[in-house]
């Protein structure tokens, strides 16, 4: 089977940042292994545990904590992005979600390297 | 440190330096793939040529100059340097360029070449 | 070696699928989603088609948004399919 790494570039308020959910739950349905996602840019901001979207509107956050505890999804964030966007847990204040992990970009080339394929979102 | 096969990552810069960080994040990862001997190159199209042009000064509107790190680029061992010659054409620009070892290619070349590596990301 | 293009931007808007064009080869495959769907009705369009590669449209992002596909000249597919072709190309260029 196929394993696929995945960098999202789109912040939790965008439609695009939805269409690459689906992808990758519809990946990981079918079998094929997303070895890990890679937060980069304003994707960082889907880390943070203080965004509040509309009851009404799709819950991003909420569904990467789904996918990351039904499938051990990892979800890796670029900390030079996270800490330029305010997303720091070096504070009493936990500000990123549980369900990620704070790495560099030594993350991406591992991940490249251990992809067959990288899709870029 | 990793010690896993080399992929070769192709990076294509399709935006202009400053109005948007998407060049100095395309650099920021060009640097930590080649710092860790990756095989990378960068591939400059559209809006992107005008990331290599001569003689801009970005402090003058107080943006951190990071096009001048472009020559640092051999310490990195990143040697190939491709740029759309359609690109420049179409914006009226010769080949004057900050770094030395830009090589100018045309459409054809230009795809052949972004498209022998394994990974192309686009920013 | 193919390659599979994912077009999400317009073309009314930025030069992406233009760009995407200008690199496609003969033995790639495009797939139109999010608002790359509005390229069914960019003139560009038929640059590609005249090119005989495979132009495929994420169903859901053009019904979505009210665009229809000629199912004569455009494959219509699912989000399964985009996983199939993502593993079946050498490598995927996200334009967007």
């Amino acid at each position: 089977m196929k394993k696929i790494a995945v960098i999202i570039t789109t912040p939790p308020f965008s439609n695009l940042t939805v269409t690459a959910l689906n992808y990758i739950e519809t990946a990981l349905n079918t079998g094929v292994e997303i070895i890990g996602v890679f937060f980069y840019q304003d994707a960082v901001l889907n880390a943070s545990s203080h965004i509040r979207l509309a009851n009404d509107e799709y819950q991003t956050t909420q569904q990467w904590l789904k996918l990351h505890n039904k499938y051990q999804l990892p979800l890796h964030l670029c900390v030079t992005a996270a800490e330029k966007r305010g997303l720091t847990d070096c504070n009493s204040v936990q500000l990123i979600a549980n369900s990620f992990t704070i790495s560099g970009l030594g993350e991406l080339v591992e991940l490249n390297n251990k992809a067959d394929t990288v899709v870029q979102f | 440190m990793i010690n896993i096969a080399n992929k070769s990552l192709a990076i294509l810069n399709s935006k202009a330096p400053y109005g948007t960080t998407a060049g100095k994040d395309a650099l920021d990862i060009a640097l930590i793939f080649g710092s860790f001997e990756q095989d990378v190159s960068l591939f400059f199209q559209g809006d992107g040529v005008w990331q290599l042009i001569n003689s801009q000064d970005g402090e003058i509107i107080s943006v951190r100059d990071y096009l001048k790190t472009f020559s640092a680029f051999e310490f990195y061992d990143i040697e190939n340097i491709y740029v759309n010659k359609t690109s420049l054409t179409e914006r009226n620009l010769t080949n004057n360029f900050h770094i030395k070892e830009v090589q100018v290619l045309s459409q054809s070349e230009f795809s052949k070449k972004l498209t022998s590596h394994q990974t192309v990301l686009r920013f | 070696m193919t390659t599979l293009h994912l077009v999400r931007q317009s073309a009314f808007n930025t030069n992406d699928f233009a760009q995407c064009i200008e690199i496609i080869n003969d033995n790639d495959a495009i797939v139109l989603l999010d608002d790359g769907c509005y390229n069914l009705h960019h003139p560009l369009i038929n640059n590609v088609i005249n090119q005989n590669v495979p132009i495929n449209v994420l169903a859901q992002h053009a019904v979505a948004r009210a665009i229809s596909i000629d199912e004569s000249l455009f494959l219509q597919v699912s989000m399964n399919d985009l996983v199939s072709l993502t593993c079946n190309h050498d490598r995927v260029i996200t334009w967007q």
